[in-house]
């Protein structure tokens, strides 16, 4: 191949390339988008080089931010050891147990709504005859329960867990509740809508066979579709669980009695070094629902 | 060749041992917390708000409830369209920071960086092992911390202004999609890479030309979708005086205008709801 030959063919190469106008118009858009955005004067990036500003961040991160315990004249590392000890038994153990109890039961609650969602939502159940094709597929009620499921389920997971929590938290006052039952709505939204995909993907041929012997639709979807898609839907659990803790911390700021609770408090009293344990302690608990949410994945992939 | 299979030892396998795990650490928790589900009923003013505020479900508000409205408050759509415009605006903000962030920290925290740029299998020297160590812890503090708990350290360390609010978004976003970058990157096989290798590439280019193109449909799907997700953390940012979506809706709740309240939720899900359809279409056409 010559020069002029090869030149040719990268040029042939390059008209052929697969293009979209979906995809191009999305990408102009969404630059477009970034570009109004960061011009648009809503954001004052003049705030970054304020002096003001900046002066403030080397008070918090040399004298606010450091323990109180360690600033006292004659004051050793002992102390601060102390300082932190006596955080951890008075609050912090306390409020981690609340942080991770809420996730768990708000998880419980999740999977098992979800669940239900899941197989209310499913096209391929939502049907008047479930996977048999060839019949007019979108009369009759259950199609129409179908969507109103869907619905739902954006609704509850495109509302913030924080704003059901600050919404529930004025109708059942300062219990665990709100935070439980926010996480819990959200998440079902979340887990209803990826469940009902698991079905869906479901390979229908033994389903089909089923159907032929006469299984009707509760059948069908506890014997059937269920089991199969259960361990697709455990992952699906156990990935949301990671966030979950994630956000039950956060939820305290709202008044509920877990870490953020404390957080929100150190702050109000302008105890920075107090605040700052508390975020620590969050992000530890973050990490370690990290690592045992990876592990419990690889568990339930291998097992099955 | 698959191994032969082994009869359970135990009348559950190990997916219902772990589902009963689950089903116990949840009744566990629920007993620790002491939980009553009497309390679920709402009594006194709680149950008046209860029945108030989902009363209001169906009639959402078209224009301010109050009796009156300050003279020269812009109309109440209007003032719907701007906070959800500032809350795209401070997502795609935060989004576009943690982008930046995103890409190089997830380059380096990739195994296949320091294939492709190193030459050849596990070449990773010393200092390449303690980059990559460092790059990964620091993206582990960053997404350890949620959004909000970032936005309250910088308040108390850098003021009240819109420049905290989508850097406290940026943070936690950038080292989310900087660890799932690395993740995708490593998961596309390396044939490709080790082709161009075989014919003389080499260095970043390799990396670029080799890797990156088979991973780069999934991180932009996985981009839009934290997009999303952005946005819904933008909205509740205005719960601590930024002008977003949360702010307005805040305010409503606490003057019980809950139809106004509804009309906000109501928005606020459509936006996602468009969001999702326009991800979904992107993804039927570039990732399956």
């Amino acid at each position: 191949m010559n020069p002029e030959q090869r030149r040719r063919e990268v040029q042939r190469l390059h008209r052929s390339r697969p293009r979209s106008a979906l995809l191009r118009w999305s990408g102009i858009a969404l630059g477009a988008l970034a570009l109004f955005s960061l011009v648009s004067g809503e954001v004052a990036f003049s705030e970054a080089r304020d002096p003001r500003r900046w002066s403030n961040l080397r008070r918090f991160l040399s004298e606010e931010a450091l323990p109180r315990a360690l600033a006292e004249p004659g004051a050793g590392w002992i102390d601060g050891w102390n300082w932190g000890a006596r955080l951890w038994r008075e609050r912090g153990a306390e409020a981690l147990g609340a942080t991770l109890s809420i996730s768990l039961v708000a998880m419980g609650m999740a999977a098992l709504l979800g669940s239900f969602l899941a197989l209310a939502s499913a096209r391929s159940l939502m049907r008047p005859d479930p996977l048999i094709q060839g019949e007019p597929q979108s009369a009759g009620w259950w199609p129409r329960v179908g969507r109103a499921v869907r619905w739902l389920c954006t609704l509850l997971r495109a509302i913030p867990e924080y704003v059901w929590a600050f919404l529930l938290l004025s109708m059942w006052g300062a219990t665990a509740w709100p935070a439980i039952v926010a996480l819990a709505l959200h998440n079902a939204g979340i887990l209803g809508r990826l469940g009902a995909e698991t079905i869906e993907d479901t390979p229908p041929r033994e389903l089909r066979a089923l159907r032929m012997l006469g299984a009707n639709r509760r059948g069908l979807a506890v014997f059937g579709l269920w089991p199969g898609a259960l361990t697709r839907y455990a992952l699906f659990v156990f990935y949301r669980f990671e966030t979950c803790v994630r956000e039950a911390t956060v939820l305290g700021l709202l008044g509920i009695s877990s870490l953020g609770y404390w957080v929100q408090d150190a702050r109000a009293r302008q105890h920075y070094d107090d605040m700052l344990l508390f975020i620590g302690l969050g992000a530890l608990l973050v990490l370690g629902a990290d690592v045992a949410s990876l592990l419990l994945r690889r568990w339930v992939r291998r097992a099955g | 060749m698959e191994a032969p299979r082994i009869p359970r030892p135990w009348p559950l396998g190990p997916r219902g041992v772990l589902l009963a795990g689950l089903v116990s650490a949840a009744v566990g928790a629920h007993l620790y917390l002491g939980l009553s589900w009497a309390d679920l009923v709402p009594r006194g003013t709680g149950a008046q708000v209860c029945g108030d505020f989902f009363a209001a479900a169906l009639r959402p508000a078209w224009t301010y409830e109050a009796d009156f409205v300050p003279p020269g408050s812009a109309p109440f759509l209007l003032r719907l369209g701007e906070a959800l415009l500032r809350t795209i605006v401070f997502a795609s903000v935060g989004m576009t920071l943690a982008l930046g962030m995103a890409v190089p920290l997830g380059f380096l925290a990739s195994d296949a960086w320091w294939e492709d740029t190193r030459g050849g299998e596990d070449s990773r020297t010393g200092r390449g092992r303690l980059v990559q160590g460092l790059v990964r812890a620091v993206m582990a503090g960053m997404r350890s911390i949620h959004e909000l708990l970032w936005a309250l350290l910088f308040l108390a360390a850098f003021g009240l202004n819109t420049f905290s609010a989508v850097a406290a978004l940026a943070l936690p976003f950038g080292g989310t999609l900087a660890k799932v970058f690395a993740e995708l990157i490593d998961e596309t096989g390396g044939e490709s890479s080790a082709a161009l290798r075989a014919a003389g590439g080499g260095g970043l280019a390799l990396f670029l030309f080799g890797r990156l193109p088979g991973a780069l449909a999934d991180m932009a799907s996985y981009a839009f979708y934290r997009f999303e997700c952005a946005i819904r953390s933008s909205a509740i940012l205005g719960f601590f005086g930024y002008p977003t979506l949360g702010y307005y809706l805040h305010r409503s709740f606490e003057n019980l205008h809950y139809r106004e309240v509804w009309t906000y939720l109501y928005a606020l899900a459509l936006l996602v709801l468009a969001l999702e359809a326009w991800s979904a279409a992107l993804r039927r056409r570039f990732v399956a």
